[in-house]
């Protein structure tokens, strides 16, 4: 049935967008944080927890494009 | 209302791996009608009993629980993690709070791993995989960092944190921090399991190309997310928890 495809089409695109914004996201808080400890090395303690943080709020959004993929996914 | 009902029904499904295989704990799952998680939920629970009951006659005379191993034992490891959640707890809540939270925050970081943990054991799922066991924990972290926020700051002040620090915006504020924290334990159920799924996921693929040799560095990488998803749960739970009791108003919010 056409109609199928164009829904699994539609739930792959949905995850591949989350994922790539959410990546470039999270790519770009690494590598600051890896700046900054490679500026300071003694800072690095301080600067892991709050890159964790930030890269944790990032993903929920990633996370919650992956629930719509699933619920999209769940109709074929 | 639907949608909600069809995103539960569609999140809470076994997965497929779930009802292929071989595992461990299935007999007990068919015999007690429980649902396989469940089974394992509880199994990792008597775990988790038994070893806290094993470091506690370890440390029972004074002298004992004083003077540390100086070898690599069981007792240094548990304290070794307990020492770590701790500088978190102190880094992220402040030394009187870390002193309050830190059994709760001890629990949920050492069992969580556990159960993560213990989906690397061929034979076995974690019970993080599945929706439940994760929506589970996060509404209990939402339902008792509410209650810490009420007792500390009292009802007005807790709704007060709410409003943002204008009146004027105070109605518009109001409802985006409502949204926001309702989808507090629902990302942290989320997160954990999606995380898990798909760990547990790449491990059963490559499992079932080579089973030799070839899995190995996935079971590390394994290792890694197992313990990168609770100690992020456990990183989130405690920056709610501290929002919620701080005192004096702070100018930034992280949401």
């Amino acid at each position: 049935m056409e109609g199928q495809g164009l829904i699994a089409l539609a739930a792959a695109i949905t995850i591949g967008l989350a994922a790539l914004g959410g990546t470039a996201a999270q790519g770009k808080a690494a590598s600051a944080a890896l700046e900054g400890i490679a500026r300071n090395p003694e800072a690095q303690g301080k600067i892991f927890t709050p890159m964790i943080l930030g890269m944790a709020l990032i993903e929920s959004l990633v996370i919650l494009g992956f629930v719509i993929a699933f619920m999209i996914q769940g109709k074929i | 209302m639907k949608l909600i009902t069809l995103l539960l029904l569609s999140l809470t499904a076994q997965s497929t791996w779930a009802s292929e295989g071989f595992t461990w704990l299935h007999g007990v799952a068919v015999s007690t009608g429980l649902a396989e998680h469940t089974v394992t939920f509880i199994f990792t629970a008597l775990i988790f009993i038994v070893g806290g009951l094993v470091y506690r006659m370890q440390t029972k005379s004074v002298e004992g629980s004083v003077v540390p191993d100086n070898k690599v034992s069981y007792r240094n490891v548990i304290e070794f993690i307990g020492e770590f959640i701790y500088k978190l707890a102190k880094e992220t809540m402040g030394e009187k709070e870390a002193r309050l939270y830190f059994p709760l925050m001890i629990f949920y970081f050492g069992y969580i791993f556990l159960n993560n943990l213990i989906g690397l054991v061929p034979g076995f799922l974690p019970p993080t995989e599945n929706f439940n066991t994760g929506l589970a924990l996060g509404i209990w972290i939402f339902l008792y960092y509410n209650a810490m926020g009420v007792k500390v700051q009292g009802l007005v002040g807790h709704i007060k944190h709410f409003a943002g620090p204008m009146l004027a915006m105070a109605p518009l504020i109001f409802v985006l921090e409502i949204i926001s924290h309702a989808m507090r334990p629902l990302t942290l159920g989320l997160r954990i399991r999606g995380n898990m799924m798909g760990d547990h996921t790449v491990l059963a693929i490559f499992s079932d190309l080579v089973p030799y040799i070839v899995p190995l560095p996935f079971y590390l990488l394994g290792i890694f997310v197992c313990f990168m998803q609770a100690f992020v749960f456990t990183l989130l739970s405690m920056i709610y928890i501290s929002m919620a009791v701080e005192t004096h108003d702070h100018e930034e919010h992280a949401h």
